[in-house]
């Protein structure tokens, strides 16, 4: 099969008498033949010389010559069959070895990797037709990588040129408004809040914009400083407390005896910000909001609770996406950018923290986050413009090709037609398949345990490299240390 | 007699704008747009205050400054800029306050006279 593969990619074409003579087969046939014929013809050798010194009398000697003989033919087989055990290996498992590792390299990510094989033979072709996929995967990760600093440069460059513009439209809108060029009447205010308002608007979502850019090149700017988190958390909910007044919400804050760390307050204080925001936002009126702030281990957690109207697993999971709006929210009544959460991520993460919700319908909402007690001075980029559910959704659909083979691939599809790719869904299904025997109660909780873990049920979860982050952020803390 | 203000910016709207918010309020306003422009004038006039953009194309604004030294000056930047790198752009003692763009109108004029009015 494995030559058929290979003839197959080669020639397009089935062909049994290809197959036979590969070049493979030919040299497996001929090791074969010299085996067979040295093995007999020393064999023959020995019985022809026999023969000629003992041809009259055979005696119960003669015998016993004869089944050493034997046994040495049966020696000499092995031997040899060592011999051809070596060749084959030098020629055909070494070279497959070598593919291996280089396939194993390349799923790593490693798009330069090359493998050498010269057996002159089908499997260096094989090496050859691998290392020009490489090559070519290689110029395509070049062109992903161009296509995101274009991006990137794109929104950056955006932004400005947008808000350049808007210096001199507010400065005349305010004057108009001030009356500087003459008394205005009822109607002409009206009109001119409502610019204002929305010029307002505008630029929020630029200068939002902005943000992300930024956070998107890793130029996300961090001043750091020894600071008393608790006096971030004491001054941000006093800047709060004015907003969450107009709902009567009261805004509960419960602090543990924390160190000083060495953080950007500022930026703390707008992820803080954002989130007690969003809390008052969807909180009914007289209800109450809790914001605390735990040491755990080496780093500052900060939790914003309310007891609003809470999300949908869906929506746990995008909210962190830009813009994206949860269905059936008013956010639009609410104002805001539909960034702030996405810059929030983006702050937190820049900072190899992470920002998560936990949340039930109509009971309310917990947004965390966590801040290192050192500061990660090397900002690297952070990809928030990506949806996460077209991230989950080819998790998914792995696991589906893995555990049911190509099928699974139809079966994703019929699953997202119905709409049916929530968790709760997914673990029905997989129970489904156990019930009749379609897959082993084994390869069952394989897949839920999987499916899992690609919603994020290790709490915290939302980059994508969601095992190794927490990792990265320990290092990061000791080597600082 | 009216303080004289110069007002530096490559955009012709934002300059016309700040022109027509500060001689609202009384004061004598000339304009430049750009670095080279902004010296010649300074040396002629005399100005009390420049407002300057920080970003104009010709000479960097921070060469610039580096001649003018009896005058005060006042930044203006669209581009956010962190407070340490403001530390360290008003190092200069007449440099004496930076103003983000977009700017509030009365705030404006209210930091336009508190920097006029301290000797």
């Amino acid at each position: 099969m494995e030559y058929g593969g290979i003839v197959l990619l080669d020639e397009d074409k089935y062909n049994i008498s290809k197959i036979i003579f590969s070049k493979i087969n030919r040299k497996l046939t001929l090791l074969f033949i010299i085996v067979a014929v040295i093995a007999p013809s020393f064999a023959i050798y020995y019985f022809y010389n026999l023969s000629v010194t003992l041809s009259d009398n055979i005696t119960p000697q003669t015998t016993l010559l004869l089944q050493t003989i034997t046994a040495s033919i049966i020696i000499l087989i092995a031997v040899d069959a060592g011999v051809i055990g070596f060749f084959v290996s030098k020629s055909i498992s070494k070279p497959i070895k070598k593919l291996y590792t280089a396939t194993k390299k390349l799923e790593e990510g490693d798009y330069d990797i090359k493998v050498e094989i010269k057996t002159g033979d089908e499997i260096q072709r094989l090496a050859e037709a691998f290392n020009r996929t490489t090559a070519a995967l290689s110029r395509l990760e070049q062109e992903r990588k161009e296509l995101d600093t274009a991006k990137t440069d794109f929104l950056s460059i955006t932004s400005h040129e947008l808000r350049s513009p808007m210096t001199p439209m507010k400065a005349q809108l305010q004057m108009m408004q001030e009356g500087y060029f003459g008394k205005l009447t009822k109607k002409q205010k009206d009109s001119l809040n409502i610019i204002t308002r929305n010029a307002d608007r505008l630029d929020k979502i630029i200068v939002d914009f902005l943000e992300i850019s930024r956070i998107e090149a890793a130029r996300l700017k961090f001043n750091f400083k020894e600071i008393d988190p608790s006096e971030i958390v004491k001054e941000t909910v006093k800047f709060m407390d004015g907003f969450a007044k107009e709902k009567n919400i009261k805004l509960k804050v419960d602090l543990d005896d924390l160190p000083n760390i060495e953080a950007d307050p500022d930026r703390i204080s707008q992820v803080l910000r954002n989130l007690i925001n969003n809390a008052i936002k969807f909180s009914e009126k007289k209800s109450k909001i809790e914001i605390s702030a735990r040491l755990k281990e080496d780093y500052i957690e900060f939790c914003v609770k309310d007891y609003g109207c809470g999300l949908t697993h869906e929506n746990q999971i995008r909210i962190f996406e830009p813009f994206y709006q949860v269905e059936g929210s008013q956010r639009r009544r609410h104002g805001g950018t539909g960034l702030g959460l996405a810059i929030c991520r983006g702050i937190v993460e820049s900072q190899k923290g992470k920002i998560w919700v936990e949340s039930k319908i109509d009971k309310g909402s917990r947004f965390t986050f966590t801040i290192p007690l050192k500061p990660v001075r090397k900002i690297e980029p952070i990809k928030i413009l990506f949806s996460r559910k077209g991230l989950i959704e080819r998790k998914i659909k792995e696991e589906f090709k893995t555990v049911l083979g190509p099928l699974g691939v139809n079966e994703f599809e019929e699953l997202k037609k119905q709409n049916s790719l929530d968790k709760n869904d997914l673990i029905k299904y997989i129970d489904n398949l156990k019930d009749n025997h379609i897959i082993t109660d084994e390869r069952g909780i394989y897949f839920k345990d999987h499916i899992s873990e690609i919603y994020g049920d290790k709490k915290g979860v939302i980059n994508e490299k969601k095992d190794t982050s927490e990792n990265v952020f320990q290092d990061e803390v000791i080597k600082r240390n | 007699m009216a303080k004289k203000i110069l007002v530096v910016d490559d955009e012709p709207d934002i300059r016309e704008s700040v022109k027509m918010i500060l001689t609202k309020n009384g004061y004598n306003v000339i304009t430049a747009d750009n670095g080279d422009q902004c010296l010649q004038k300074a040396k002629q006039e005399n100005p009390d205050l420049i407002l300057l953009d920080i970003m104009m194309p010709g000479t960097p604004v921070s060469e610039v400054v580096k001649q003018i030294k009896d005058i005060k000056i006042a930044f203006m930047s669209v581009v956010r800029i962190s407070d340490a790198r403001k530390r360290g752009l008003t190092s200069q003692e007449n440099i004496v306050d930076f103003f983000q763009k977009p700017f509030n109108v009365s705030d404006l004029i209210d930091r336009v006279e508190i920097i006029l009015n301290e000797e």
